[in-house]
């Protein structure tokens, strides 16, 4: 990767970047790693503390583990998501598939398996980063049916009815909406998403449209995101739906 | 609680019943047999008996004639249930009915001129002659119960039933004794048959252990035995996870520091060797968790009906990808789209391991096969390369943890040894087998047999 090219195009405005993780050495090594970047990066070890630190909504991003001592990483994540919207990317242990689904269930944006390449986890921050950033004010208003996203006030309605998302799961929709009636591919759906590709038996893309279903699910009862077998999903306009 | 076809249980009932009913039929059987049936000592009584009644029968019919005399013996025949007559010395019927049995004992009696007595299914036949008032002499004939026979002869209804009762009760209690014996041997079986299966958790019941014989001092020492093996397992696999989870975290420094050393000194081929060494302890630490948590997990995985066939194709396709310049060194051919029951992912990396480890060694022009049929009620995956196979005797030890065959390459080639461990247990766990065959002229197949779906089976 070409460390210098990206450094000069990320001047403007450093990202900023917290880390909650009890390994101090490693969160050392990380804000080492990524000064050069352009991140400006805080560290914290405990969960309260994280939490707490990441509801002052100082930060652009959250890089939360899931293994911590004290308050745990799935209950820091519940509260912090309960409060705000800021992407969060959540350090799972390798394979521990249930820790895993049950974040990005919560409401995390992204995982990484521990232990990761630090390139890698670099690659992610910039996707959510780069996705995050699109989002804000940069597109129209979009309505389908019942649902209407703003794009600049990040908010969706479902018949003049607010619906809480992440701004990944806003993402996820206005993706759905500005191709609606067409089938999507998860392939297309993850590059669009989360800025990566999909990789073998990775569901990240699925946990978040099932998300995005059930809340959508609260204020309209038609099935508004269909999945198509062995391709991926559909936002079904009403016209075509009949 | 199935029984073995030769079980104890059947053993221990059979051969007590028939203990007990033999001895009990073989004294009702001697007393029958009896030689002499009555002892000679009794004679005299008997015929002493006989005589008096002879001599009543006679004076009542010298005194009231045969009318009178008649309704006597018949009044006494009905109250004893014994036969009896009363002939003229030439052997005339004078009173009884149904004589004509008696005529040839009293025959003998009058030829031999002293009492007679005929023993016949256990009932004795007394001949005596009798003195009347008027000097006249009669011959008296009755009948008397000398031994268990007698019974026998009279109401053979009766004598079936008492036999069956014999032949029963002591069944019933043979039945209870033997449960009573057996029972906890077959729930220890069962218990054990758990423990076996990797249940370690298993325990014998425990009101059995409350017994206080030999049966539930076994019982005991088995759940001690069942809880000092599961806490050893236990503490094994513990010992494993805690292991593999704690290096993660001095591997994720590794992997940073490493990094940041490449940032700053540009790249070396130190740091290659480095990270390609972080990367094959990662991936050892992964297979690790993997098996230890395949180990613990056993039925808990969630399983779901997928296409067996699809997620070959799928590997064999990212397997191929993965050759480079030589994507067409993999086939694959299946009969049929395959569905089984299973967990894809565990699926996946199993039969994944399979067949990178039959590239790994296929150093030959030949393509690895990967080939699907049906046997039977399962599909059944071959997956062959045409590299050196592996020597017969260690055909089975490939899919122990860090097994290698002694001339192996596999360090140098990349491997972790636990690839086909993994594979083993994945497979076992969705109740198939996977083995190892050398192929001629050279080469390894490993076979892969998984139930298919029970839609699909016929």
């Amino acid at each position: 990767m070409g460390a210098r090219g990206v450094r000069g195009a990320l001047k403007m405005r450093q990202d900023r970047v917290l880390i909650i993780d009890d390994d101090v050495e490693l969160c050392r090594l990380l804000r080492e790693r990524f000064q050069p970047e352009g991140f400006t990066i805080e560290t914290i070890h405990d969960g309260q503390a994280g939490l707490t630190r990441a509801l002052l909504g100082h930060h652009d991003l959250v890089i939360l583990d899931l293994m911590l001592p004290g308050m745990s990483g799935l209950d820091v994540l519940r509260n912090l998501r309960a409060h705000s919207s800021i992407p969060i990317l959540i350090l799972t242990a390798r394979g521990d598939d249930v820790d895993r689904i049950l974040g990005l269930e919560i409401g995390a944006d992204d995982y990484l398996p521990k232990p990761f390449n630090p390139r890698e986890l670099v690659a992610r921050i910039r996707a959510i980063l780069r996705r995050a950033s699109r989002d804000a004010g940069t597109s129209s208003v979009v309505i389908v049916d019942s649902v209407r996203l703003e794009p600049s006030a990040l908010k969706v309605w479902v018949d003049e009815a607010e619906v809480e998302v992440t701004s990944l799961e806003f993402s996820l929709l206005e993706a759905f909406m500005r191709n609606a009636g067409q089938v999507m591919t998860r392939e297309d759906l993850t590059e669009r998403v989360l800025g990566r590709k999909l990789g073998p038996f990775d569901r990240v893309i699925d946990v978040h449209v099932s998300n995005l279903r059930k809340k959508l699910g609260r204020y309209n009862s038609e099935e508004l995101i269909k999945a198509v077998r062995g391709t991926g999903y559909l936002f079904v306009a009403r016209s075509e739906s009949k | 609680m199935s029984l073995p076809t030769r079980s104890l249980f059947l053993k221990i009932l059979l051969w007590f019943w028939a203990t007990i009913v033999l001895t009990a039929f073989s004294i009702i059987l001697t007393l029958i047999l009896q030689p002499g049936g009555v002892p000679s000592q009794w004679h005299d009584a008997l015929i002493e008996t006989a005589r008096y009644a002879g001599e009543t029968v006679v004076q009542e019919f010298e005194h009231h004639g045969t009318q009178g005399a008649s309704d006597y013996l018949l009044e006494r025949v009905r109250i004893t249930h014994l036969q009896a007559c009363l002939f003229h010395l030439d052997g005339t019927v004078i009173l009884g009915k149904g004589c004509e049995r008696f005529a040839t004992t009293a025959r003998d009696s009058r030829m031999n001129g002293k009492p007679e007595i005929n023993l016949q299914h256990g009932l004795a036949t007394i001949a005596v002659t009798v003195r009347g008032g008027r000097d006249d002499q009669y011959i008296y004939v009755t009948e008397s119960p000398v031994g268990p026979r007698a019974a026998v002869a009279r109401n053979v209804a009766a004598v079936a039933v008492r036999c069956l009762i014999a032949l029963f009760v002591p069944g019933l209690v043979c039945y209870l004794l033997t449960r009573y014996l057996t029972a906890p041997i077959l729930r220890l079986r069962e218990a054990s048959q758990q423990l076996a299966a990797g249940n370690l958790s298993t325990r014998a019941d425990a009101r059995m252990s409350l017994r206080r014989d030999e049966l539930g001092l076994l019982v005991k020492d088995f759940n001690t035995m069942a809880a000092r093996l599961e806490g050893l397992v236990d503490g094994q696999r513990q010992l494993i996870y805690d292991i593999s989870h704690e290096l993660r975290s001095p591997l994720t420094r590794l992997n940073v520091a490493l990094d940041l050393g490449r940032e700053r000194k540009g790249s070396d081929q130190a740091f290659d060797q480095m990270q390609q060494d972080l990367e094959r302890m990662d991936q050892m630490i992964d297979r690790l968790l993997t098996l230890a948590r395949l180990d613990a997990a056993g039925a808990s995985v969630p399983l779901k009906s997928l296409n067996l066939t699809d997620l070959v194709a799928d590997i064999v396709h990212s397997a191929g990808f993965e050759l480079g310049d030589r994507p067409d060194n993999i086939t694959m051919s299946s009969s049929e789209p395959f569905f089984v029951r299973g967990n894809a992912e565990l699926l996946q990396s199993a039969i994944e391991n399979v067949i990178r480890n039959a590239i790994r060694y296929n150093n030959s022009e030949e393509p690895v096969q990967v080939v699907l049929e049906r046997v039977e009620s399962s599909a059944k995956i071959t997956v062959r390369d045409h590299g050196l196979g592996v020597p017969s005797e260690d055909l089975r030890r490939i899919f122990e943890p860090f097994y290698r065959v002694a001339t192996d390459r596999d360090r140098q080639t990349g491997g972790t040894g636990l690839g086909l461990a993994i594979a083993e247990r994945a497979i076992r766990m969705h109740g198939g087998e996977v083995y190892a065959l050398n192929a001629t002229p050279q080469g390894l197949e490993v076979h892969i047999l998984l139930p298919l779906l029970i839609s699909q089976k016929n």
